[in-house]
């Protein structure tokens, strides 16, 4: 293992529960000691020490700090990773995504404001509702399909939410 | 990353999008995502009593790459036996796009609607 965890880095224990604004001071802490301007006078060696600590410590943060990827990173810790490329069949969420593209690009065609920050606020829901069941299944081997299925969600919605702030920085100009 | 003009030709004119009858027992409903992309693909095939898929439509969330695949993919089935249909394969899509590796998935993504497609109309007629 050449890497060390992710959750070590920031002195936690892997679960999936994290604090995000605990997460982000210690991770301001943390950069600053390997920041590379810090090093401009050091050897060689130590230079490109903190260079690749400084990017240790990057993958870990933004690994961390988003729920899908944290989800991913803690079922390959305790079983194989999923593969990145994947066909999902799981047909009524994905019945689910399609009506909810289907509303978004109507609200894209109407311009309406509201109806976004609506459909926002209904996909955070959702979001908060899969985070909560993955952190009660993660860590239990017998469920560990359920939790495979979960992050698949995850991974959807976190898109669609990508989408969504898309849409949103196009109906503020 | 630039697109082939077919793919270009495909996103800007997608034959077949739309939407059959799931409930319909002669129609095959084909659901399928990519986590990775968020992309979403949604593939029906209406089935005569010879066996022949005399219509076919889809709708696909996604980027270009995936809405051509699955727009050729329906285009290739009208026509076909569920047999034929089934021996679609990813590569065939992907050469005739001319899609770059990293898109290569939005192919199997296709191929695996396909099949899905095909699937649950055989389902449906209780042929597995």
């Amino acid at each position: 293992m050449g890497s060390p965890c992710h959750f070590a880095l920031f002195g936690l224990q892997p679960d999936f529960r994290v604090d995000l604004a605990q997460l982000a001071a210690r991770y301001r802490e943390l950069a600053k000691a390997v920041h590379p301007d810090r090093f401009a006078h050091a050897s060689e060696r130590e230079q490109r020490l903190a260079l690749e600590q400084s990017a240790q410590l990057n993958e870990a943060y933004q690994t961390l700090r988003s729920a899908p990827r944290r989800a991913l990173y803690l079922l390959s810790l305790s079983g194989e990773a999923l593969p990145l490329e994947a066909t999902v069949q799981d047909p009524e969420f994905l019945l689910q995504q399609m009506h909810w593209r289907e509303e978004l690009e109507e609200l894209q065609d109407s311009a309406d404001l509201d109806g976004v920050a609506a459909f926002k606020q209904r996909l955070k829901g959702a979001q908060n509702e899969l985070d909560e069941r993955f952190a009660e299944c993660w860590n239990d081997p017998a469920r560990r399909e359920e939790a495979e299925r979960l992050v698949r969600r995850m991974q959807f919605l976190d898109k669609l939410a990508h989408e969504v702030r898309i849409l949103e920085e196009r109906l503020d100009d | 990353m630039a697109y082939s003009d077919k793919v270009i030709d495909h996103y800007e004119n997608p034959r077949n999008v739309g939407k059959l009858d799931a409930n319909d027992p002669n129609v095959g409903t084909g659901m399928v995502g990519a986590p990775a992309c968020g992309d979403v693909m949604r593939l029906q095939i209406k089935v005569n009593e010879q066996g022949v898929i005399e219509d076919a439509k889809f709708k696909t969330y996604g980027c270009g790459s995936a809405i051509a695949s699955s727009s050729l993919a329906t285009e290739w089935m009208k026509g076909k036996t569920l047999e034929e249909a089934e021996a679609i394969k990813n590569t065939q899509l992907a050469e005739e796009l001319a899609l770059p590796p990293v898109k290569i998935h939005c192919s199997v993504l296709a191929e695996d609607a396909i099949k899905a497609a095909v699937r649950d109309y055989k389902q449906k007629k209780g042929l597995l």
